[in-house]
């Protein structure tokens, strides 16, 4: 016997697979989104917040880069509800890839920000801005745009984890692939299909990255 | 930019066009000439297959496999898998069989071969005393938690409406963890299963419901094998004559083998 | 149901980590290695060697290691090539491992300032030169924190290797799961074996990029 390769049931599953990608491409967007904004707020704590903050925001930093997301998924769903926090599988996987985008890119934000020299501050006060003037002006646009590159691979490694969000129900692209494969026992054709789907989603998550970066620092660009 | 990615994909789908695999001799021959049979069995679906404390598999599909080699005369190596790669473990030669209490349907069965019914699949829909359902009719408007390509599944999307969603857990823990923390309203599983979360007393008891029909689970085997599959065929009718099958399905299901099976 | 002691459950997640271990040192060292090769490719002057250089970063830094383990294993099978599992595993992670680190240290070479590339050119070296005796000692030292920081993702990078068939943490803590039915200590536990592996190198990389981003500084 020999082992031929059968897209034939492509067609039949084309809106499981549409579905999946829309459910792969909303996760991606709100948690890069509202993750990059958890990032920056606790980038700003640990720089300049209250000092009480700071020791919470390093934890839960600690907390979520050392343990996998798989796990961080399962308590956010299973476990929450026991606290009377219930929430659909849905906003349980958009909530873990935030919380998980969230601590990657304090990280990689703070790191941008500390290069920042100290006389910016200074120089910020001195022309009266208000502190958050002064960060947002000269601390936050020239660290992101200097960390640009490395929260874009972030982005896109948070992108092609959220396969994981299958594991509790969450209706993404693996979701796709696993139930057509459970169905058909195409386990090869379906994951090869969605491996290609992976790939051109992340080729067009860095060309989006990449144009967002070019709008957001545009003189500064060309100044250097 | 754009011309590398495509080089990239370009390759990549080149590298997967045109596959095929060796053409194999007589299956059951190489299993004889090897002596031993390596078979695929679960070890996240209890009562079928799981661990017992050393990590080792256990449960009814392990010892069907013990059956099936101690009847071939050959020694047994299992091999644990799951849903996601029980089947190219097969297609690519490294398992003989998968007795991984596989339900079919007309798509499965285009890829690969099935064996006469090996066990039967006491399962049901389980809910706490608050829910009222007691057919498949009433479960209209509940959400309802399976295990991922289980026989349950195949069952339950089959039969039940457009009204009832149907939440496909990845194992047997996630089907049960969403039952207990109350993402789900009812799920369907074993009855062995069910009765094992009772005995825990949890907070949300999942009490039978009602019974799903029986369907009954098969060996796969890779298509076109003749030979394979006469002599497993052969090893079922006499284990179901000799009750060999019976103590199998008593030790694991807690239940005999149903007369249909 | 088979009854699993605390102890039982602790005692096969430990034994599981001897896999997610050694299998994090496998493909980091590996990584390390074929990633400097990958790194210098992709900054050589010529164009093609360049160019496949990116192809394979965004190859396998652009689709799920998940898919690139099974297709490592299983697509070699389906094409003859019967693989062990522990080769496939290795393999796979090691090629995922190098397309980042060979990325992670192309920022470092090329966050030299242009001016040591021409300065040294200037002494007369060759581009090989240049490189052995001004670029990469100051990129060595600016590399270390990230790369250090990155083996925390190839030691939770391990866990997808239960799709070929290796028990390692994860995957026993699953396998456990299912037999116990009590996922909150076990991957409770899970989580504290993960965390204990991977907070260490975290650390570590904080400390080494304080220290080294200091002795940057006083230069």
């Amino acid at each position: 016997m020999g082992y031929q390769l059968n897209f034939g049931w492509l067609p039949q599953y084309l809106p499981v697979l549409i579905d999946g990608i829309g459910v792969t491409i909303y996760l991606m967007a709100v948690g890069a989104v509202l993750g990059c904004l958890l990032g920056t707020v606790c980038a700003w704590t640990r720089a300049l917040g209250p000092n009480w903050a700071r020791p919470v925001v390093v934890a839960y930093v600690e907390l979520i880069r050392n343990t996998p997301f798989m796990i961080q998924l399962f308590f956010i769903f299973f476990g929450l509800p026991s606290l009377g926090v219930q929430m659909s599988e849905l906003e349980a996987a958009t909530l873990a890839m935030i919380v998980n985008l969230g601590a990657y890119s304090c990280e990689i934000i703070r790191a941008g920000i500390q290069a920042t020299p100290r006389g910016q501050f200074e120089a910020g006060a001195s022309l009266a801005m208000t502190p958050f003037e002064t960060f947002y002006h000269v601390v936050l646009i020239p660290a992101l745009q200097r960390i640009w590159p490395a929260l874009s691979s972030q982005i896109v490694i948070v992108m092609l984890g959220s396969a994981v969000v299958s594991q509790i129900a969450a209706q993404d692209l693996s979701y796709a692939a696993n139930f057509i494969q459970s169905r058909n026992f195409r386990a090869f054709e379906t994951y090869i299909v969605s491996t290609l789907i992976y790939l051109v989603l992340s080729i067009l998550l860095r060309q989006v990255l990449a144009g967002i970066g070019w709008a957001l620092f545009p003189k500064r660009k060309a100044a250097r | 930019m754009h011309r590398r990615s495509f080089i990239t994909l370009a390759t990549l789908v080149a590298a997967t066009i045109g596959l095929a695999v060796p053409a194999q001799a007589d299956a059951l021959a190489d299993i004889e000439a090897r002596g031993t049979i390596k078979i695929a069995v679960p070890q996240d679906f209890p009562p079928f297959g799981s661990v017992g404390t050393d990590l080792q598999p256990v449960g009814y599909d392990i010892d069907m496999a013990e059956l099936i080699a101690e009847k071939l005369g050959v020694e047994l190596e299992l091999v644990p898998v799951t849903s996601a790669n029980r089947i190219p473990y097969l297609q690519t030669g490294m398992v003989d069989l998968v007795i991984s209490s596989l339900g079919k349907n007309p798509e499965r069965e285009a890829v690969i071969d099935f064996s006469d019914a090996y066990a039967p699949f006491f399962n049901g829909v389980f809910g706490p005393d608050t829910v009222t359902v007691a057919a498949i009719e009433d479960l209209g408007g509940y959400t309802l938690g399976v295990t991922r390509g289980s026989v349950e599944d195949l069952e339950l999307t089959e039969l039940v409406g457009d009204d009832v969603t149907i939440q496909r857990y990845e194992d047997n823990n996630g089907t049960i963890s969403s039952f207990l923390s109350g993402q789900v309203e009812l799920i369907a599983t074993g009855n062995v299963v069910a009765a094992a979360i009772l005995e825990r007393n949890p907070p949300i008891r999942p009490e039978l419901k009602f019974l799903v029909k029986n369907s009954p689970c098969y060996i796969g085997m890779n298509k076109d094998e003749p030979e394979l599959m006469a002599a497993v065929n052969a090893i079922i009718a006499d284990a179901k004559a000799d009750g060999a099958l019976e103590a199998i399905s008593m030790e694991w299901l807690e239940q005999p083998l149903p007369a249909d099976l | 149901m088979i009854e699993f002691t605390l102890w039982d459950i602790l005692r096969n997640l430990l034994l599981a980590t001897r896999w997610t271990i050694l299998l994090s040192l496998v493909s980091f060292v590996g990584g390390g290695i074929v990633g400097l090769v990958v790194m210098f490719m992709r900054i050589s002057a010529n164009k093609a060697v360049a160019t496949a250089a990116r192809a394979y970063i965004e190859l396998f830094q652009g689709t799920p290691l998940l898919m690139q383990l099974f297709l490592a294993f299983f697509g070699l099978a389906l094409l003859g090539m019967t693989v062990p599992a522990w080769l496939a595993a290795g393999l796979a992670l090691i090629l995922w491992t190098a397309s980042f680190l060979a990325e992670i240290w192309r920022g470092c070479v090329e966050a030299i300032a242009k001016g040591q590339w021409e300065a040294s050119a200037s002494l007369g070296m060759g581009r090989i030169q240049q490189l052995r005796y001004v670029i990469l000692p100051q990129a060595l030292r600016i590399a270390i924190p990230p790369t250090v920081g990155f083996s925390v993702q190839v030691v939770k990078g391990t866990a997808l290797t239960s799709i070929i068939g290796f028990v390692e943490l994860t995957k026993a803590g699953t396998a456990v799961t299912n037999a116990t039915f009590q996922p909150f200590t076990v991957y409770g536990l899970v989580a504290l074996i993960y965390f204990a592996l991977c907070w260490p190198l975290s650390r570590t990389s904080q400390v080494l990029e304080r220290k080294l981003n200091v002795a940057h500084h006083n230069h």
